[in-house]
């Protein structure tokens, strides 16, 4: 895999390239000074240059005579930057320093936007670029076939424009799904997104200009390999705006009009990709290289997806028909009589589609419920079979990862193996989070000297049980010093301020070090009577404060999630206490022969 | 999508916030991420797990409620239903396409007017009345036919370790 094997390079992080790149630039900019300093610079140089100079450049009509005497900021500005686009060196200098620049420039628009990346963004956004670099990287060598260095250059800085888009629009994307599904984001968020996707949109509309004006005289083929890729980009971001103003909307997410727009989009981008695709093998003409191999599986796997669209589709309007001939919408008076909400979404109906058993749901709500199963979800009566095939299996299909093998050694003994997968950027990668947890979970049984936040974090760079297994095994993932205690023996989380924790006093005479979180063996050995507020464990914070009722922290349901998230914390451990509290008085209440070990309970406190 | 699984999931969450079952307490730990939330059951009165709180974490699928949540405990348990690494085995649980037992009608599945608190309250009657026909945990059930005075031991060494009592 190229994306695991480019993570364990050892890539500077960005502060030393950009360091780097100054340095260097400072460096030519002061040979460039010197060498200019001389007035004559310009006949020291070789005549071959000159030439070159020539096309670009009319400074060079000036009389010499008037540069020797006083020459101005601007003129040595201009006549350094003459010599260092001259100069091979410098100029290489000049392309590194403009990839830093946009390097930075990308930062500072992520570090703005953003903020800090979330680890399936991060992943994908990895993902994508090493798949565009390695599409490009063919495109570029395998079907232009360039010949010269200059147009290798122009290619170059092309794609890097265009996918320095792609990958923001991607990251867009990612970042509208991830705050349309959590509860608390603000309005500022939504803001500075709207306005990236906005600047992204001018961009590619700007690049669609600039593929116009340069790409057209190039020929033909030369501007729609350039269109294709701006559309692209276009099309993606067009559709991330869509859904905002769908959800602006408030729009019906399994409603024709989101379904329909979303299905526009799709096939759009999809035809668009392919027709591509299907131009560069032509276009190529060679049927027989790695080059238009690549090409054909890439446009395998578009056919394959244009495919699944077309069969959902038909799936769904075939649903459509039959849900609206089978199950009428219900009338006005339906719906009113009926008070409950919508059992699906819990949400009230304005209007509703009724089941031959008389119960109601909304239309989209029972429309995706019925694609799933044919029966009413409220009491299971079976449904007449509804288009009888399932999306669903639809939906579960595999998008196959390419994968290159060369298997060097099967023809010369010193010849390299080598297999490349291409990851097609799945959308069920979101879903890593949870089954990357779990996947941690089972890892840290095995390795319970690693904490399960460093397996987390190597699993969501391998992406992989295996791989994480083989770094463990071949020592390369840091053992954590502060272990976790595998087993959380006190689930809830500590409110981040003092818990006024409802226990009543002495919670828990319990003996021994008990984990707390966070891993400190606190000395909860707390007597009824000494009880004070020395040790740092919850049950401590608990017992040095006041009791209150029991019920008292579950009554509200706070507006802010700070608070609920404290507020939960809170009751959870007035549960556990409670529980570790009755626990004890019933044991207390057995004879005493049942609980050698433990320390007699003194009397129950008061409640 | 995710939108409307978000509000469902509000509203169940306020639901059981404002009206917990006895014994019941179930949010997302962390509000960044709605689709995973804990739940911690009190092991049901009069069963071998009386006094017990059991923790467990509940992973929302995107399409919630059209698809069931899935169930784990996160605390070592013994019982019939539950898998080993505290994986949940019951029917309400299960997608109405699958059926890995292969023997529940689809009546005893999934469907969306289920929800968290259901589930929960599910759970603490399995924890009550363990069926020892769908063997999650081969020798659990086992235990739990043939020596039950064995199996009440190890619950109740469960039942302190939940607690973070240290072993009788």
């Amino acid at each position: 895999m190229p994306v695991t094997l480019v993570d364990r390079l050892p890539l500077p992080n960005l502060k030393v390239y950009t360091a780097g790149s100054v340095s260097l630039l400072s460096i030519a900019v002061y040979y460039a000074l010197s060498v200019t300093s001389d007035p004559n610079w310009r006949t020291n140089v070789t005549l071959g240059r000159q030439d070159a100079m020539e096309q670009g450049n009319e400074e060079r009509l000036l009389p010499a005579p008037a540069l020797s005497g006083s020459r101005n900021a601007s003129e040595q500005f201009v006549d350094v930057l003459t010599f260092m686009m001259q100069e091979p060196l410098c100029m290489w200098t000049l392309i590194n320093i403009a990839y830093c620049s946009l390097a930075v420039f990308g930062f500072g628009v992520q570090r703005l936007v953003f903020g800090q990346l979330r680890v399936a963004e991060a992943q994908r956004v990895k993902d994508k670029f090493w798949n565009y670099v390695f599409y490009k990287f063919i495109f570029v060598f395998g079907v232009i076939n360039v010949q010269y260095m200059d147009e290798v250059l122009l290619w170059c800085s092309w794609f890097t424009l265009v996918g320095f888009l792609h990958l923001l629009g991607q990251l867009c994307k990612d970042r509208y799904e991830y705050l349309s599904s959590s509860p608390n984001t603000g309005g500022w968020a939504h803001v500075r997104l709207a306005c990236l996707l906005g600047g992204i949109l001018a961009a590619a509309t700007a690049l669609l200009g600039a593929a116009a004006a340069w790409g057209l005289p190039a020929g033909r083929d030369t501007f729609a390999f350039m269109a294709a890729e701006c559309i692209l980009v276009l099309v993606a971001v067009l559709h991330v705006a869509a859904r905002y103003v769908l959800q602006l909307y408030e729009a019906d997410a399994a409603g024709p009009a989101a379904y329909y727009t979303h299905l526009v989009f799709d096939s759009v981008s999809l035809v668009v990709e392919l027709l591509h695709v299907l131009h560069m093998v032509v276009y190529s003409n060679m049927l027989v290289s790695m080059a238009s191999l690549v090409l054909l599986m890439q446009l395998r796997h578009l056919l394959h997806e244009l495919q699944a669209r077309v069969r959902r589709h038909r799936l769904y309007t075939e649903l459509a028909t039959h849900m609206s001939r089978n199950y009428p919408m219900a009338s006005k008076e339906e719906v009113e009589k009926n008070q409950d909400n919508c059992a699906i979404c819990w949400e009230p109906m304005k209007e509703a589609r009724k089941l031959p058993c008389s119960h109601l749901f909304h239309n989209s709500c029972l429309c995706q419920w019925v694609q799933q199963d044919a029966s009413c979800p409220t009491c299971r009566r079976a449904l007449a079979a509804a288009g009888a095939a399932r999306p669903h299996s639809d939906a579960a299909q595999r998008h196959p990862n390419h994968l290159f093998h060369f298997d060097g050694s099967r023809y010369v003994s010193w010849l390299p193996s080598f297999s490349v997968e291409v990851t097609r950027v799945r959308p069920e990668a979101a879903l890593a989070g949870a089954q990357l947890d779990a996947a941690a979970a089972q890892l840290q049984l095995m390795f319970p000297q690693y904490s399960r936040a460093a397996l987390a974090t190597d699993l969501a760079r391998t992406r992989s049980a295996d791989l994480t297994l083989d770094n463990i095994l071949e020592g390369r993932l840091p053992e954590l010093a502060d272990m976790v205690p595998p087993e959380p023996v006190i689930p809830s989380v500590a409110a981040p301020e003092p818990t006024p924790a409802p226990a009543a006093p002495a919670a828990a005479p319990a003996p021994g070090g008990v984990p707390a979180p966070g891993g400190v063996p606190a000395a909860v050995r707390v007597d009824v009577a000494t009880a004070t507020a020395s040790s740092a464990g919850p049950f401590a914070a608990g017992s040095s404060s006041p009791p209150e009722p029991e019920a008292a922290p579950g009554v509200r349901f706070s507006g802010t999630a700070e608070e609920r998230e404290a507020l939960l914390a809170r009751r959870k451990e007035a549960l556990l206490s409670a529980a570790r509290r009755r626990y004890l008085e019933r044991l207390a209440s057995l004879p005493p022969a049942t609980s050698p070990a433990a320390p007699a309970p003194q009397a129950p406190p008061p409640c | 999508m995710a939108g409307s699984a978000l509000r469902r999931l509000m509203a169940e969450y306020k639901q059981l916030t404002l009206n917990p079952p006895e014994g019941i307490i179930a949010g997302p730990i962390n509000e960044e991420n709605f689709f995973e939330w804990e739940a911690l059951i009190t092991g049901p009165e009069g069963t071998c797990f009386e006094g017990g709180i059991f923790p467990a974490k509940l992973v929302f699928p995107p399409d919630y409620p059209l698809s069931p949540p899935k169930m784990q405990f996160i605390c070592e348990m013994f019982h019939p239903n539950i898998y080993s690494d505290g994986r949940v085995c019951i029917s309400i649980l299960h997608a109405p396409g699958d059926d890995p037992m292969g023997y529940e009608s689809s009546a005893e599945r999934w469907s969306p007017v289920q929800s968290v608190e259901k589930i929960l309250l599910s759970v603490v009657s399995m924890l009550a009345e363990p069926n020892d026909e769908s063997g999650a945990n081969v020798d659990a059930a086992k235990m739990w036919r043939e020596d039950r005075d064995q199996f009440n031991k190890i619950a109740e060494r469960l039942v302190r370790k939940t607690l973070g009592l240290p072993p009788p």
